[in-house]
């Protein structure tokens, strides 16, 4: 018998109230966590799936793909940096194309390839292309030619791979001669010429190689982790950071609310902590009995919440970018916990100064 | 600076190791620039298996000398022996685990887990001295409350039950253990005249049956039959006990 959790199982009703809103509080941080995965995976898909260390950008391009360009004597240049193991060539071009029996256009990022990214089959024939599962949501099956861009330039779906889309528009990845053609053909104001790729994927070892390489093309060139050039893409750290924002201060009110109920609980058990001093409990035990108590709450209150998050991500449309992914759960959970640990903490000192004498009334 | 005269009752003592010994026992609160005295150079014995019934007045110091005979105070002065073990220097620790094991409390008002049934409120005593609640302790558990007549009511919660039934289950809890010595603070001052009296009759049967010494305080002087002597307290001195005639 342990008094904490038998409380619980007999008066559960004195615990409703902070586990309803405890629970709330796990959806809401659940749904915005869900949302900046959302928002980060549909941004950065196409990025993180790169076999690469490192991306090399013009130096003027501001860590942007879009403005960045890569000649071949640069390109030779890194190539032949001691360290460097591969190198390939990679493009985009964002547009809208039209799917056959869609009426709305898609939003589709066509990136040219020659080092295949993961879950990404080696370069298709020119014309064709591997497509993101967005634009199998959106409509588009296996051998559907997809007209791009304000040229309507054809490219024909060869498959589908998962999580590569690129600023939330699905990437279909292409050989790079395709991606000049749409490059060329739909954007006139930034043609590419034969053999110029935006920027290159890099693999190799040691820590100063991006330096290396930096310093082989007399500064022609910026070079970036890949972990730093997901967070360059633009929007990514500024969504992370007020997402982040918001998360942590709804974190900061669960542990309010713990601190307040248990303190209040602790107030109004004054005087059966009291007696139960007087025949032989320790401070310690009491108080281990309250964190108890605000950790089962919690928990409880974590899964009635993950439910709601589930059911209100089911009843969303689609096009709203929550992915609840399995590590959120597990950091939300964790958070709370800890934050439950934290707000009950602030009731050791009322539990510590409860008086023992004060069972047998005030002493004369 | 000549010391202060000791106030002591006047009871007998007999034979063997006693369950409490207070000697020039002094407690000072102080308020303000004031210094209160709550007890006054008090010496008190009581013998093993013996019933003192302590009457006062309001603030005559009645409750103070019962939380430092059950090491809910530390004295300002004097010493304390409960049982042969001198508490008078304890911590608050060493005091907490000195009153789970040696004594027993039974309280005025509620004073039960009001969440517990009435076999489960007497376990919380060995829970807390870090038992599981096991078959032997849910045993004597039962045997008690059957003693004190409440065998049907064990799985009955507090608020199940009469005011003289909780107090029963209050006085299984303080025997739980198998002290040397009860506190009783006011046990019937919350029952009717009725009622208080069996409760008292109770005490009285399990206590002495048990060879357990208690200390009962109490307004009702209607009380002090049931005990072996009265100890009066008047502003924190005790005055002359007198043995009490047994019909």
């Amino acid at each position: 018998m342990n008094l904490a959790i038998t409380e619980l199982r007999r008066q559960p009703s004195r615990f409703v109230v902070a586990t309803v809103v405890l629970a709330f509080l796990a959806a809401l941080l659940l749904i915005l966590g869900g949302l900046l995965d959302g928002l980060y995976l549909g941004s950065t898909g196409a990025i993180r799936s790169q076999k690469a260390d490192l991306i090399v950008y013009s130096s003027s391009a501001r860590d942007s793909f879009l403005r960045s360009r890569i000649t071949p004597e640069i390109r030779a240049a890194v190539e032949a940096v001691p360290g460097v193991t591969a190198v390939g060539g990679v493009g985009f071009t964002l547009l809208g194309a039209v799917v056959p029996g869609e009426s709305d256009l898609a939003d589709v990022a066509v990136a040219g390839y020659e080092l295949a990214p993961n879950g990404v089959p080696a370069v298709p024939p020119p014309g064709s292309g591997y497509a993101d599962a967005r634009l199998e949501d959106a409509g588009a099956n296996a051998g559907d030619v997809l007209l791009v861009g304000p040229a309507k330039t054809p490219i024909t779906i060869i498959g589908f791979v998962d999580d590569t889309s690129y600023l939330q528009q699905g990437t279909i990845w292409v050989d790079l001669s395709t991606w000049r053609g749409v490059q060329n053909a739909n954007r006139p104001d930034s043609t590419v010429g034969d053999d110029i790729v935006q920027v290159l994927v890099v693999r190799g070892g040691g820590s100063s190689l991006g330096s290396s390489i930096d310093a082989a093309t007399a500064g022609a060139t910026k070079t970036l982790t890949r972990s730093a050039a997901v967070l360059a893409l633009p929007g990514v750290k500024q969504q992370e950071s007020t997402f982040n924002q918001i998360i942590y201060s709804t974190l900061v009110v669960a542990l309010a609310i713990v601190a307040l109920f248990f303190s209040l609980l602790t107030l109004e058990r004054t005087g059966l902590y009291g007696v139960l001093k007087a025949i032989g409990a320790s401070s310690r035990r009491l108080f281990a009995g309250v964190v108890l108590q605000a950790v089962i709450v919690t928990i409880i209150a974590f899964a009635l919440g993950s439910a709601v998050a589930l059911v209100a991500a089911g009843l969303l449309p689609a096009k709203v970018p929550l992915d609840l992914i399995p590590s959120r759960f597990v950091f939300t959970g964790i958070a709370l916990v800890v934050a439950s640990v934290l707000g009950s903490a602030i009731s050791l000192r009322r539990v510590t100064r409860i008086d023992p004498a004060s069972a047998i009334g005030s002493a004369e | 600076m000549t010391p202060p005269a000791t106030t002591s009752d006047s009871g007998s003592v007999p034979g063997g190791t006693p369950a409490l010994q207070l000697t020039d026992v002094r407690k000072v609160y102080r308020s303000g620039d004031d210094d209160i005295v709550a007890l006054d150079h008090a010496t008190m014995t009581v013998a093993a298996g013996e019933i003192v019934a302590l009457l006062g007045p309001s603030g005559s110091g009645k409750t103070t000398l019962l939380s430092i005979a059950g090491g809910l105070l530390t004295p300002t002065e004097g010493t304390v022996v409960v049982n042969g073990k001198d508490i008078s220097g304890y911590s608050s620790k060493q005091l907490t685990e000195f009153r789970r094991e040696n004594v027993g409390f039974v309280f005025q008002s509620v004073n039960l887990v009001p969440f517990l049934t009435a076999e489960e409120n007497l376990l919380v005593v060995d829970e807390l001295g870090g038992g599981k609640g096991g078959k032997g302790a849910r045993q004597r558990a039962r045997q008690l409350l059957d003693e004190l007549g409440l065998g049907k009511r064990t799985k009955n919660l507090p608020s199940q039950l009469s005011g003289g039934e909780r107090q029963r289950v209050a006085i299984g809890r303080a025997l739980f253990n198998g002290p040397a010595l009860v506190l009783f603070d006011e046990p019937t001052s919350a029952l009717d005249t009725k009622i208080g009296a069996q409760v008292m009759e109770l005490i009285s049967t399990e206590m002495k049956s048990r060879g357990t010494a208690a200390v009962i305080v109490t307004h009702d002087s209607r009380m002090t039959h049931y005990a072996d002597r009265t100890v009066q307290i008047i502003d924190g001195r005790l005055e002359s006990g007198q043995p009490v005639a047994h019909a």
